[in-house]
């Protein structure tokens, strides 16, 4: 999958599952369940699900104020379906983590907020309280 | 505007039986409207009354002056945030199209709605009574897949809003800036709270705080102040500076983001477990503004 997009490097020290399809030959796996084969089978997982998140929370969003909900909801997806067919994933993952994943699909330099965005911070709107809240109190402190 | 926040006051207070002068609806209001079995952004181009009932002339905002019509005001709702969570729910069971929500015209058109969104009078909730019966609806909100978000106020965080608006639109007075604590200093406060408490604070939650302080930052000159306080707003925060309201405002205005959260959320999808864990640390978050209320609210205003 991610061979024809532009990814990160691997980190120098190879520990972190997340950052490459290569299975880096000086780390040694501590167990058969992360060979060489496993590990790319999870990273494609991986891929997989976060592809299938994207589905769900517009990766456009992830620049502006939605930003932080949008990844939210990215963690709790990918934690949702850490364990699947083939492997277990990482169970949790950090937003830097979802960040760095994503990077692999994306250059979020170059994206944009949405025009909902815009157009909500480009617009001027007074504050109201829904007239519930008045009914409410009203009738608390009537009672 | 002053005068028609004292309206619904007036409304909430009164016995709401007197014969409405002017109908529910006004010409050049922004109403909600049934046209077959959605809801749609409308705009009363004119009021009148005929055969004892009030009629409407009515444009769909953004479609063609051919659909203009009269219509009866059993048709016609106010753009409250419930009304606007019926028209997206209607809109998307109609679509099943997550993806495109909010790029097609109804979409748009919705959000140009919300921000006319200004005062709301008692007639919407009988109107909002009426529609409830309505059979397509009923039908529709039957099939009730579409996750929305739910927060539900404590009653004396209620109770802080109406005294916060009574302070401000009632009485004239504001806030005193800069706010001890800030919004920011809250978030602190919160995170400090539930590490001594849980020993650690989850990456998730301090995600969602973070993005309840980008909210807070980007929506409060757009919709958290009353009219009364722009002029201290732009005092404060001059144009092309680059503090945050978040350091600069407390308690008082972040309260006001829950009433408008769910509004802010319409364009984002999200799955329904993630939604209820989102809603679960909001209503966390709450009961903390709640049990340090007599800290972190002013009793009165400047």
């Amino acid at each position: 999958m991610g061979d024809n997009v532009q990814h990160r490097p691997p980190p120098a020290d190879g520990t972190t599952s997340l950052s490459s399809h290569r299975s880096t030959p000086a780390y040694t796996p501590p167990s058969s369940a992360s060979s060489p084969f496993k590990k790319g089978m999870q990273q494609v997982e991986l891929e997989l699900r976060l592809l299938e998140a994207f589905a769900i929370y517009r990766p456009s969003m992830l620049v502006g104020m939605h930003r932080h909900f949008i990844l939210f909801g990215l963690m709790d997806h990918l934690e949702r379906r850490s364990v699947t067919r083939w492997c277990r994933l990482n169970q949790r993952f950090s937003p830097d983590e979802v960040l760095q994943l994503l990077d692999r699909f994306f250059n979020m330099d170059l994206l944009k907020p949405g025009d909902e965005e815009l157009d909500l911070v480009n617009h001027e709107e007074d504050f109201s309280l829904p007239p519930s809240m008045f009914e409410e109190i009203k009738k608390k402190t009537s009672a | 505007m002053g005068s028609s926040y004292a309206a619904v006051k007036d409304e909430s207070e009164g016995s709401g039986d007197e014969k409405p002068e002017t109908g529910q609806f006004t010409e050049g209001e922004k109403v909600l409207a049934y046209h077959g079995p959605l809801i749609y952004d409308t705009k009363i181009l004119k009021a009148e009354f005929r055969k004892k009932e009030w009629k409407y002339f009515v444009h769909y905002l953004g479609w063609s002056k051919n659909w203009d019509e009269w219509v009866g005001a059993d048709r016609l709702m106010k753009p409250t945030e419930e009304n606007l969570e019926k028209q997206k729910k209607l809109f998307k069971n109609q679509t099943g199209d997550k993806q495109t929500k909010g790029r097609v015209p109804a979409g748009k058109q919705k959000s140009a709605a919300e921000k006319e969104l200004k005062t709301e009078s008692k007639s919407l909730a009988t109107v909002g009574k009426k529609r409830k019966s309505d059979p397509v609806v009923e039908a529709k909100d039957s099939d009730d897949a579409d996750p929305l978000l739910k927060i539900a106020l404590p009653g004396t965080l209620k109770k802080q809003l109406v005294e916060d608006w009574e302070f401000i639109t009632q009485m004239g007075k504001v806030v005193k800036l800069p706010r001890s604590p800030s919004a920011e200093e809250i978030f602190k406060k919160y995170i400090d709270f539930k590490t001594k408490r849980d020993g650690a604070v989850e990456d998730s939650l301090v995600e969602v705080l973070n993005g309840l302080r980008s909210y807070f930052d980007k929506s409060l000159p757009a919709m958290l102040l009353y009219p009364q306080e722009r002029a201290q707003y732009a005092s404060v925060v001059p144009q092309g500076s680059t503090i945050s309201p978040s350091s600069i405002y407390g308690a008082e205005h972040l309260l006001r983001l829950f009433v408008k959260l769910s509004e802010l959320l319409v364009h984002i999808n999200m799955e329904q477990e993630a939604l209820t864990q989102l809603q679960q640390k909001l209503a966390d978050f709450l009961k903390f503004l709640q049990r340090n209320q007599s800290n972190f609210f002013l009793t009165s205003y400047g």
